[in-house]
């Protein structure tokens, strides 16, 4: 069976991943290791994507229109790589303790399409997305992209909310930071 | 967060007369519940809502506008609908895998609040529904029950469609 999982930087999408592998990838392993069939292809895959926003080449103060340097891009760029590095790692290592193979996709656009895309050309079976799965949305309305992905995906699609307590401990540390 | 194995787990499976709903149901017994060892830890629960009874009682303002019999009959076709889709889905889950304890339940009312209601009542690890989650006669809005949950509900929730290729 072949497992999206969207992620981004919050403790959501992680409480969704391990949700994922503790609820329905290992109790699949367990089998798998248990009748060793050969021949039907059972080995589980995740792919873990993370979205960034496109690029927005010119940004709208209140006067004139100003066009980001490359520069700006470049560093730009290079922040969004490293966090999604830092995603990734995290998140791979979390499937290498379940021995579930897992293969890391960075993607960029607008995170509804991108994820369906992604789906569609992945023949993906499930799709897991958090209930703030990309990026910062409000808390009072399920997102709007785990709503489009429901209703738009090929695939059935997992939607993973976090506990109280933990989006509790979220804001918290969001307003901390603020 | 270790599954312990010998955790107990519920998983709601929203049915109604639909074919989506029976494939959702069909599609949680063959990737969630795929062992003996899960099915027998694994409680499923299929919950059919009915629609909400007709706003007018037999003591209409303007009249007797609905006798008892028609009243009578409603309720019974009401009674047959929620027959047929659970023996159809109990069906399904013959069909699948023997050993899964099923219960059966049936509400009434708004779909959504008694879904997510149900949900938090039974405490439930897991809700599946089909994308088209309500009755024939709502095709048209439906898309907003398994939304509506989706906003709502507390636990993990898959909403699966029906490949179109089928």
């Amino acid at each position: 069976m072949k497992v999206m999982i969207a992620l981004d930087e919050s403790k959501g999408s992680f409480y969704a991943l391990n949700w994922v592998l503790t609820n329905i990838i290992k109790p699949r392993t367990a089998i798998v290791a248990a009748s060793q069939e050969g021949g039907e292809e059972k080995e589980d895959l995740v792919y873990l994507v993370h979205v960034n926003l496109p690029f927005q080449t010119y940004v709208y103060p209140a006067g004139p229109v100003i066009y980001t340097a490359t520069s700006v891009f470049e560093s730009v760029k290079q922040a969004q790589e490293k966090i999604s590095a830092g995603i990734f790692a995290r998140a791979m290592r979390c499937c290498e303790d379940m021995n579930v193979k897992s293969e890391a996709m960075s993607l960029r656009g607008e995170p509804k399409e991108v994820l369906c895309q992604a789906v569609e050309e992945n023949h993906v079976d499930l799709l897991v997305v958090g209930s703030r799965g990309l990026g910062m949305l409000k808390r009072a309305f399920l997102g709007s992209v785990s709503d489009y992905c429901a209703h738009h995906a090929h695939c059935p699609v997992l939607i993973v909310k976090p506990p109280k307590d933990l989006a509790h401990q979220e804001e918290e540390g969001l307003q901390k930071n603020a | 967060m270790e599954v312990e194995k010998n955790e107990e787990k519920k998983i709601i499976v929203a049915v109604d007369e639909s074919e989506e709903s029976m494939y959702a149901l069909s599609w949680c017994l063959h990737n969630i519940i795929v062992s003996q060892q899960i099915s027998k830890s694994t409680t499923l629960v299929l919950l059919y809502v009915k629609p909400p009874p007709p706003p007018y009682s037999a003591f209409h303002v303007a009249g007797y506008l609905f006798g008892n019999d028609v009243i009578a009959t409603l309720e019974e076709y009401s009674e047959r609908l929620v027959d047929s889709v659970m023996s159809k889905a109990q069906a399904i889950c013959m069909k699948s895998n023997r050993n899964i304890k099923v219960e059966k339940k049936v509400g009434s009312g708004d779909a959504k609040n008694v879904i997510c209601g149900t949900v938090e009542k039974l405490g439930a690890d897991m809700l599946v529904m089909g994308s088209h989650g309500y009755g024939f006669l709502k095709r048209a809005l439906l898309g907003s029950v398994s939304h509506d949950c989706a906003k709502h509900v507390k636990c993990p929730m898959v909403v699966v469609k029906q490949p179109k290729n089928i």
